[in-house]
């Protein structure tokens, strides 16, 4: 086996598709480390500022009720320091949720706050022609993969062609023997040129000071290289399959190339457009519309319930608490059943367009970057844990002291202790690996599949087949 | 002979299998991909129309002169199915007001039901040609000459009186017929199911611009044709000019379009002349605002009002003035060099004590009103230089970029018929500020700047039906065949390049 897969290294080594195969991928790979070494500490400044700027207007609060009613101010997204990985659609997804959204203020109270999930503004004003951008998801999911092609087509079409599979075969070598020798031989020599790039990748990379990569990413960077490999290893089976199951070289790398461009170039897109369209989400009129008649009902609930008391200060008071925190629980809850229903759309394209393998790369790639629609479903989790911690510290504020009449919700019910600027709790985007290979799991399993079946697939072909 | 020559090219070409799989790779791609497109078509048309109703609505409210702040909503362009360009992107609702020149950069979207589905990237019926026709172009035209050889036929053919140009040219020209088939087919397709739709009405003119789109499309497919069948006739084997021609291919069309801008062009930093450009705006702004003080200074009655003139310093306004909304702000954004004056007066009904002022306020809002169009106008020239070389100078050098793959000008030349391309959609913006024109001359036409009507519907609302309405037509199709005519040119010259390319290394190769 060994000695079939030495010759095919020899083989490809010297071949043109090996040359070839190499200055593209190192001429991808430098340009995504240094547009990263450019973006990345621009990206990072921007959000540390940013930080910054909130916790500084965070902390300017003292006073209790000002910390409940204001709230926590803009709370941003880390990014990813493996954001040359994936980039994941950052672009269209929100850099920041919004904890201090009230809606309104009357006679002596204000409406709490809130968490606002705004959409991402996108850059209308941006007029320069779109590109996708070079991260290892392209450079993997759709160069590598067309690479394996080109390399695995002509495979055993070829040598049967030519005649020398029947050589080959007269030897007393079985013919899985040959079948892996070949897989083997390819995977070997597609590997070398990627693992140059991608070495050179990260050495661009690693020498900048401004961009860092600490313990975790980099074992990071070894699960996306393993998935890259075992990408790699899918096409490389869809090739051999396609190339034993066909007569002809010729014709076996035009299925493959239409196979290719179908699953990896359009399938993404068109499907997902196609799925978005089976759930739909509430509109934006329909969210404001109700947004509004809910802020109206309990308006009109706490007036009338009002009216009912009789110049009682206390039981005012009391009402007057009550419809402050239920008016923001409701409020809060109507945004985060329109988030959860424009997730849930998001989600269902998601998994239907699994049945591409370059969704499930990409998918994979964007996790164990921290970067897509994962990591940021992961975000909105952070900030509404936040939000829950920054909720109990005012009630366990307002608890602790004996003056308080523990009304929260009016000026007068609640603590006037001053409070320590840096007592309030303070928000830590954080990633965990751990959640993410959960998350993950599933595509690594589909992968896997892929490339059992195709590689089972190839071997039943390749034994049938007359030479 | 030629005839011939092309006779056998075509029963050869049509009868094999990748001709076959060609048309039906196409034919799928193109039907679920309008589909796809005319559903993202109707949505958008929906919420223009959604936004056109509001809009309406919102300017029975604006009873006085000066609260009249329109807002003109762009279409979406139902040419976008073939491609988008920056259709989609760019802002689609512009605010038009006498004291503000509207430009793209200051534009709002409005809302979609879940801007989270831009993740997913739509793909455009040109963006298909431009995958897969190029493609199977290769796949056609790689063996053209490399498999003759190889098989030794070629050798029989010249051993006939041919000329060698002429069986170049049988070759090319059986190939583009076959190629013809399925790009001819889809676009048929898509067309059909483009008129099924209730939601878009082609016009005449429309058709004509597919037309083109198909002409730039026969443009570039040659081109690629042209490349598989260089290749073919430099190489000597089939294996080896295959690979190169999946190379060239991966390169074009994959590669250097999205790594190109990368690679190149580093993300300018334009921040002293946007400060410069800024500052100098502000000056103007700020010099209308001391001649605006002045007059107040000279002409108000001191003591007397206070309210007359200076609008929105009493926060007790409403009160004073009867029911109605009025304010004054200045609109500043050192982003996109934004620095203008609104004052808005939107009085329904004046208080009895405030009636004797009305005359003050005319004289002031005579004074104003024109003052503000003209400070407007002056700071536009300012902002229209700095915005052309700060934005609209890089993005035309990326295009440039862009343009070094036939992917690029193809690209470039489609946008240009579908009225995408950015000067497509500055024709909005332009019909924007002529409509602002309009609404200034409405003004100066009703004496509306030193009316009461002006800060105040005492006497009566304004009758806004009066105003022309905002109408936004695409350009016409010549504008859009001389946009896209140096593209076509320069496809047209590559093609002859190549063609002559081929010719000579085909005299002069060994058989």
């Amino acid at each position: 086996m060994w000695h079939i897969a030495k010759r095919e290294i020899y083989d490809n080594l010297n071949s043109l598709r090996f040359a070839l195969t190499t200055i593209l991928l190192l001429g991808l790979m430098l340009i995504n480390a240094i547009v990263h070494l450019q973006e990345h500490p621009v990206r990072m400044q921007k959000y540390h500022d940013a930080v910054t700027e909130s916790l500084n207007r965070l902390r300017s609060r003292t006073n209790l009720y000002n910390i409940a009613q204001g709230g926590p101010g803009y709370l941003y997204k880390k990014p990813s320091s493996l954001h040359f990985c994936a980039d994941g659609g950052e672009e269209f997804l929100a850099d920041n949720i919004h904890g201090g959204f009230y809606a309104w203020a009357t006679d002596g109270l204000a409406g709490f706050w809130q968490l606002d999930y705004m959409p991402a503004t996108l850059n209308s004003k941006n007029i320069r022609p779109d590109t996708i951008k070079i991260d290892w998801g392209f450079v993997i999911g759709y160069v590598l993969s067309l690479i394996a092609i080109l390399f695995t087509f002509d495979s055993i079409s070829g040598e049967r062609e030519h005649g020398t599979l029947r050589l080959t075969l007269a030897n007393s070598i079985p013919r899985h023997t040959v079948l892996i020798g070949k897989f083997l031989g390819a995977l070997v020599s597609i590997s070398v040129p990627f693992t140059l790039a991608i070495l050179m990748n990260l050495l661009v990379i690693s020498t900048s000071s401004e961009v860092q990569l600490g313990p975790g990413a980099w074992s990071r960077l070894g699960i996306i290289f393993s998935v890259a490999i075992l990408y790699l290893c899918l096409f490389l089976a869809l090739g051999l399959l396609v190339s034993s199951r066909v007569r002809q070289s010729a014709a076996s790398l035009v299925i493959l190339l239409l196979m290719w461009v179908t699953f990896v170039v359009f399938m993404p897109s068109t499907v997902a457009s196609i799925a978005s369209g089976f759930s739909a989400s509430m509109t934006y009129d329909q969210f404001d519309q109700r947004a509004r008649q809910l802020v109206n009902e309990l308006r009109g609930e706490y007036d009338t319930r009002l009216e009912g008391t009789r110049e009682d200060a206390a039981k005012k008071m009391e009402l007057a608490g009550e419809y402050v925190i239920k008016d923001v629980t409701e409020r809060e809850r109507l945004s985060q059943e329109y988030l959860t229903q424009q997730h849930a759309q998001i989600q269902l394209a998601r998994s239907v367009t699994r049945i591409s393998p370059v969704v499930l790369v990409q998918h994979l790639l964007e996790v164990f970057a921290g970067t897509g629609f994962e990591r940021h479903q992961q975000f909105v989790e952070n900030v509404q844990r936040y939000a829950r911690e920054y909720r109990g510290f005012v009630s366990d504020m307002d608890r602790a002291d004996p003056d308080s009449l523990h009304i929260i919700g009016t000026y007068e019910g609640m603590s006037k202790k001053p409070i320590s600027p840096e007592s309030i709790p303070t928000f830590e985007d954080t990633l965990s690996l751990s959640r993410d290979f959960n998350a993950a799991a599933i595509d690594l399993l589909l992968l896997m599949l892929f490339f059992v079946v195709f590689l089972s697939g190839a071997f039943l072909a390749f034994v049938r087949v007359e030479i | 002979m030629l005839t011939v020559l092309i006779r056998r090219e075509l029963l050869d070409n049509l009868m094999t299998f990748r001709f076959a799989a060609a048309v039906l790779i196409m034919l799928l791609l193109v039907v679920a991909n309008t589909f796809v497109l005319i559903k993202d078509y109707e949505r958008r048309l929906e919420a223009y129309n959604t936004v056109l109703k509001t809009e309406h609505q919102r300017s029975r409210d604006m009873k006085t002169y000066s609260s009249g702040r329109y807002s003109v909503a762009r279409p979406p362009n139902p040419l976008s199915i073939f491609n988008v360009g920056l259709d989609k992107r760019l802002g689609n609702e512009s605010q038009i007001s006498h004291g503000f020149v509207p430009t793209l950069w200051d534009t709002g979207t409005y809302k979609l039901t879940n801007p989270l589905l831009n993740l997913f990237t739509s793909i455009d019926i040109v963006f298909i040609f431009e995958v897969v026709l190029s493609l199977i172009a290769l796949i056609f035209a790689y063996d053209a000459i490399a498999g003759e050889r190889e098989r030794g036929t070629l050798r029989l053919v010249v051993t006939h009186p041919v000329r060698r140009g002429q069986i170049l040219l049988a070759k090319y020209i059986s190939a583009m017929l076959c190629l013809l088939v399925p790009l001819l087919m889809s676009l048929l397709l898509a067309v059909i199911l483009l008129t099924t739709s209730t939601a878009i009405s082609l016009s005449i003119g429309d058709f004509l611009r597919i037309g083109g789109i198909i002409l730039s499309s026969i443009v570039y497919l040659s081109v690629f044709y042209l490349i598989g069948m260089l290749i073919s006739t430099v190489t000597r084997r089939t294996g080896t000019a295959l690979m190169l021609a999946m190379f060239v291919w991966g390169f074009w069309v994959l590669v250097y379009p999205n790594a190109v801008l990368a690679a190149i062009a580093p993300p300018q930093s334009s921040q002293p002349r946007m400060v410069s450009a800024y500052e100098e705006i502000k000056q103007i702004w700020e010099t209308f605002d001391r001649e605006r003080k002045q007059f107040l200074a000279n002409d108000a009655v001191p003591g007397e009002d206070p309210h007359l003139g200076m609008v929105g310093a009493d926060p007790n306004f409403n009160q004073i003035w009867g029911s109605g909304y009025h304010y004054e702000y200045f609109h500043k954004d050192s982003s996109t060099l934004r620095y203008d004056y609104h004052a808005v007066s939107n009085i329904e009904e004046l208080h009895e004590a405030s009636k004797p002022q009305v005359p003050h306020a005319q004289d002031y809002y005579r004074f104003l009103g024109p003052q503000v169009v003209n400070t407007a106008e002056r700071a536009w020239l300012v902002r229209k230089q700095a915005l052309e070389t700060i934005f609209v100078q890089p993005a035309i050098v990326d295009r440039l970029l862009l343009r070094g793959s036939p992917v690029g000008m193809y690209d470039a030349a489609t946008q240009a018929w579908a009225g995408t391309d950015l000067r497509g959609l500055r024709d909005f913006f332009e019909a924007a500020r002529r409509y602002r024109r309009t609404l200034i001359d409405y003004y100066y036409d009703k004496n509306a700047f030193g009316s009461q009507q002006w800060f105040s519907a005492d006497k009566g609302a304004v009758d806004w039906d009066s105003l022309p309405q905002f109408s936004f037509q695409r350009s016409d199709i010549q504008i859009n065949a001389a946009r896209a005519f140096p593209d076509i040119c320069l496809l047209l010259t590559i093609n002859l390049v190549l063609f002559i390319g081929i010719f000579l290394v085909f005299q002069r190769s060994e058989v």
